[in-house]
């Protein structure tokens, strides 16, 4: 047959395994089958934190089959990821997307499990969430799901666009098996964050919270349209939320400049390099808007 | 851009180009399977579990029944070689190297015996299987949705070459079909052997004359 649509679509499908696979890796880090992970650096991976149950005698194996040990850099239950840190470099880098993963896309998921190869399956982009509480503890902000098969090893690898490259990583340890993506975007943060400091920090107020509506005055008096805050109704004694000045009874409506409208995006602001330091908590105390400092706890 | 009623059009061009090849393969006491027509001469490819221990009937696109004969088998390759009399059939041509992963693949056959099914998905791994001699055997796995029926039938490319001839369902997602390498030494050692291949046939009951 000549050329046409179906055979330069077929092409380009291969095309991205071949070249996004020449960044997957099979990570070998749990006694049963191994996983897969994302050449992230030059000598640095990023896996699934689940699938790596051991930190010693680590082995990756990169897409031209030359066998690395590898070491962990950094990991974060809570996000499910990992950062592997080879003893050479690996070859070809991942290339991350531009455009951000849009509803109904093509996506290939791509996964090493085995040595014998490169393994894809091709699904649509089915669903874009989040903020989510991930079943580990932690919170993602966004998540992606797909309808491709997701064959047993392929969590640490990554979801594909039709131009080979990374829409995100596949994961079956944030949603009680379930498989999602955390998107590039975030899961390369993430791994900068894990490799700089070895872990994510996850902050500390100490207050307890519940989310209630803001009036009409108040939120003209705050000078933006936020539909419900966090109504302060109780704060630890010598907690970072005491020492900075919070009471019971305010509202919490914004922490570093970005606003908060539910527990989850308390939760979610408090994570990362505001950690340890002074942050502006914008309050609304008496129906006026306030602003204090506190000094964000790390739990 | 009439991207999408050129894809479309595309798409059924290539459905009305390979459906010729794909026939009925009916043993006489399990259920039917899919078969391949291998050449113009009347030479059909099957898997050797869709078989039986009889000469199966198979059945052309037009319809046209015919009593096979069992020209050579193979459990190790669960492949089977028939013949029946017909001439200026429509066959499929082997793909040329093996399939890369990633790139479309189609099956056609008869999943729990629905006539004439087209089902898509990718090549998921290049792989090999190890066979019940202990030999290793390359294969094709992919996302296509197969089902009982499909098994004999052929695994094509995006041009409509054959990559593999659809044979296991793992799992429920994960199919396999034997490389078409497989798939070309089988059928040129049965032809070059043909006195094993008599000697085969002979093994094979015939039917009640």
């Amino acid at each position: 047959m000549s050329q046409n649509v179906l055979v330069e679509l077929s092409d380009a499908l291969a095309d991205a395994a071949e070249k996004a696979g020449k960044a997957t890796v099979l990570v070998n880090a749990r006694r049963r089958m191994p996983a897969s992970g994302i050449v992230y650096a030059p000598d640095l991976i990023l896996t699934a934190d689940h699938v790596v149950e051991r930190e010693e005698g680590i082995k990756v194996i990169l897409a031209d089959g030359a066998e690395v040990s590898a070491q962990v850099a950094g990991r974060d239950a809570g996000s499910d990821l990992a950062v592997l840190k080879l003893e050479r470099a690996a070859g070809a880098i991942a290339e991350v997307t531009k455009s951000p993963a849009r509803l109904g896309q093509i996506a290939l998921a791509l996964g090493r499990p085995s040595a014998e190869g490169i393994e894809a399956s091709l699904g649509t982009v089915s669903a874009i969430g989040g903020p989510i509480r991930t079943g580990r503890g932690g919170m993602l902000e966004r998540y992606l799901r797909t309808d491709s098969i997701s064959y047993p090893g392929f969590s640490g690898g990554p979801l594909v666009a039709a131009d080979g490259t990374v829409l995100g990583l596949n994961t079956s340890g944030l949603a009680n098996g379930a498989v999602v993506t955390v998107p590039a975007d975030i899961a390369w943060q993430l791994a900068d964050t894990l490799v700089q400091h070895g872990r994510i920090k996850h902050g500390y107020l100490g207050i307890r919270s519940q989310t209630v509506d803001i009036p009409e005055a108040s939120q003209k008096a705050l000078k933006r349209e936020q539909a419900t805050g966090l109504l302060i109704v109780g704060v630890e004694n010598g907690s970072p939320a005491d020492k900075g000045g919070l009471i019971v009874g305010d509202i919490l409506v914004g922490v570093a400049g970005e606003p908060v409208l539910h527990h989850d995006e308390l939760f979610t602001r408090l994570n990362g390099e505001v950690v340890g330091k002074s942050a502006p908590i914008d309050l609304i105390r008496g129906g006026q808007p306030q602003t204090l400092s506190v000094v964000i706890g790390e739990k | 851009m009439n991207f999408n009623g050129t894809f479309t059009q595309v798409i059924d061009e290539f459905v009305q180009r390979v459906m010729p090849s794909l026939v009925v393969v009916r043993g006489h006491r399990f259920g039917a399977g899919s078969g391949i027509v291998w050449d113009a001469a009347g030479l059909i490819l099957t898997n050797n579990h869709v078989v039986g221990r009889r000469n199966p009937v198979v059945i052309l696109q037009d319809n046209r029944e015919y009593e096979s004969r069992l020209l050579a088998r193979d459990p190790n390759v669960d492949l089977a070689l028939l013949s029946i009399d017909a001439t200026n059939l429509t066959p499929l041509v082997p793909a040329p190297a093996s399939p890369r992963v990633g790139e479309m693949v189609f099956a056609f056959g008869h999943p729990w015996g629905q006539r004439n099914t087209v089902t898509r998905g990718i090549v998921s791994a290049l792989v090999t299987a190890q066979n019940r001699g202990g030999e290793k055997l390359p294969v094709v796995r992919s996302d296509v949705p197969l089902a009982p029926g499909n098994s004999g039938g052929p695994l094509v490319n995006a041009k409509g070459e054959v990559v593999g001839i659809n044979a296991m369902i793992i799992g429920g997602d994960q199919s396999v079909s034997i490389a078409s390498s497989v798939a070309i030494d089988f059928v040129r050692k049965a032809i070059r052997n043909g006195t094993a291949a008599r000697k085969n046939e002979a093994r094979v009951p015939s039917d009640v004359i």
